[in-house]
């Protein structure tokens, strides 16, 4: 073990700035914020809901593609899924069946993958088709330079791994956590949540024809208001809190599929949640 | 959508929306089903354990052979020293906390190879993530199974609050472990007694807890803990495994006592 610090604590240590030092120690977890590397800046993250977009056939998922076909002249895309109508079909038989919140995450992989491949066969003309997420993430820059679009199940890889959550059995990050986590780590230009319906409303718009639709919020006030239902996973209200490099995601409707070009080239048109400006500089 | 052959639950999740906090209530189901009732998982520390070498790890060894045939063992492992090292590489290089719980992962697999090299002679597999369908015959057949510690999450980590390192590491990969297969026990194989007032190795002052709750731990604020607080926050909202131990494997004997079902080290519970 020569070369290695001498280990007086009977460890043999690496020379480091975290050398001996417990990860768990908040200051020291202080010092390691610093400025972080964007490693794909002009790519841009799209989720495509499955049952708004996926589930409701031809009509609607055409349009979606053509639209999204128009913004790869231009620019990157990462196109993430959702697992729509039998994400929740398998749900609900799994906690039929008493099976735990990791095993239904891990079974309902298999669905968003699916959808990715349905979206995939139908982009694959312009070279843009869905990629096993075993291999993914560590190609991911690979395949963005050299198509100008990729597509991932939108569920990141927790499977097993998923937090149970406060209420409830169902798995609490799926495919929008999905795509928030990866548009964040590859510190990509923007995150779309492409859905079926105008943005955030502060009523369920469906059973309250009376909603009011929120163009802007930010975390905190969404937190303040504690809306009972949102179109988007509740876990991305603290994702966004910690995120480092994603200030804000736009939700739009896919049923105007000309609002998915626009969202990209930074208009408004649908609603956009922020960070907490509070939460950090 | 409404159909004969969906339960009540399945035609209220086809039409309802995910994101409902009542609906989300109903999906609590009828009882839990506990997938391996009899197992232990045991995770070895990664800089307290292995990274002590032989001294520490043989010993260690020799007692999880004793184990075998009367204790079901699901053993993960830390990472250590060389994802400090890797951590901190990548801090000074501005990479993201996904490329560092990529780089954590590769220093867990190793420590799972070494301990599987070691455990090979009794016939005891190292499986990764995807070979987990596997594990229940495996544990069926040999009684032990290596893992890495590290949750899967690689580019997909989320951030901490403070800082820019992986928040949901080997300790949380392992108890996650336990928790969905509802395991029997979840054993955190340290270099301290268990749970002190502050970091005992910095700190001589520092006073050993045998006993707290969540509740309890979460209003002392300690700055620091023995295990990683995700694993102390999942706890609240698990169904089977809500209480952990942390116990000194550099003591012998420490691992059969637990695993026995002894109070050896801190014990920190939900309830």
């Amino acid at each position: 073990m020569s070369g290695l610090p001498k280990g007086d604590d009977g460890r043999h240590h690496v020379q480091s700035m975290l050398m001996r030092e417990s990860l768990l120690d908040k200051d020291v977890q202080r010092q390691t914020e610093t400025p972080v590397f964007k490693m794909l800046p002009e790519a841009h993250v799209i989720k495509i809901g499955g049952r708004s977009v996926m589930d409701a056939g031809r009509a609607v998922v055409y349009p979606v593609v053509d639209a999204l076909v128009g913004c790869l002249k231009t620019k990157k895309l990462i196109i993430g899924t959702g697992g729509g109508v039998r994400s929740r079909h398998v749900l609900s038989i799994g906690v039929d069946l008493g099976l735990p919140t990791g095993v239904l995450a891990q079974l309902a992989l298999a669905d968003s993958l699916g959808n990715a491949h349905i979206l995939g066969s139908l982009m694959s003309p312009y070279g843009v088709v869905a990629i096993p997420p075993e291999m993914f993430g560590h190609l991911l820059p690979l395949f963005i330079t050299s198509v100008p679009g990729v597509i991932f199940n939108g569920d990141p890889p927790y499977s097993l791994w998923e937090h149970p959550p406060q209420t409830g059995r169902i798995p609490p990050h799926r495919s929008d956590a999905g795509s928030f986590l990866l548009a964040e780590c590859f510190g990509c230009k923007s995150l779309t949540l492409v859905k079926d319906i105008d943005g955030l409303y502060d009523r369920d718009p469906q059973s309250h024809p009376d909603a009011n639709l929120i163009r802007e919020i930010d975390t905190e006030e969404l937190k303040q208001r504690n809306l009972e239902s949102l179109p988007f996973e509740r876990v991305l209200l603290d994702l966004l809190e910690n995120a480092r490099q994603l200030k804000s995601f736009q939700i739009v409707n896919g049923r105007h599929p000309d609002r998915i070009a626009a969202a990209l080239d930074g208009e408004h048109v649908g609603t956009i949640v922020h960070a907490n400006p509070k939460q950090r500089g | 959508m409404q159909s004969d052959l969906l339960t009540e639950l399945g035609n209220s999740l086809l039409t309802g929306s995910l994101n409902d906090e009542r609906l989300m209530t109903q999906t609590s189901g009828p009882q839990a089903v506990q997938i391996l009732p009899e197992a232990n998982v045991i995770k070895i520390g990664g800089q307290s354990v292995i990274d002590r070498g032989r001294v520490a790890v043989f010993p260690l060894i020799e007692e999880i052979v004793e184990n075998l045939g009367l204790h079901k063992m699901i053993i993960g492992t830390g990472a250590g020293t060389r994802a400090r090292h890797a951590y901190s590489v990548g801090l000074d290089l501005g990479l993201p906390t996904g490329v560092l719980s990529v780089l954590g992962t590769f220093v867990s697999m190793q420590n799972a190879r070494m301990l599987n090299y070691l455990l090979a002679k009794h016939g005891i597999p190292f499986i990764e993530p995807a070979q987990f369908a596997q594990l229940p015959h495996y544990l069926g057949e040999r009684g032990a199974v290596i893992f890495f510690g590290m949750p899967p999450y690689i580019y997909w980590h989320g951030n901490p609050t403070v800082g820019r390192i992986p928040p949901n590491r080997t300790d949380t990969g392992s108890y996650l472990v336990s928790e969905v297969f509802g395991a029997r026990s979840m054993i955190f194989v340290k270099d301290e007694r268990g749970l002190y007032t502050a970091d005992p190795k910095k700190d001589r002052a520092a006073k050993f807890i045998p006993r707290i709750t969540v509740g309890e731990l979460k209003e002392l604020d300690l700055n620091d803990v023995v295990v990683e607080r995700s694993v102390i926050e999942l706890m609240e909202n698990a169904t089977h495994r809500r209480s952990i131990q942390v116990i000194n494997g550099l003591e012998r004997g420490n691992l059969t006592r637990a695993l026995n079902g002894e109070h050896v080290g801190t014990i920190i519970s939900a309830d």
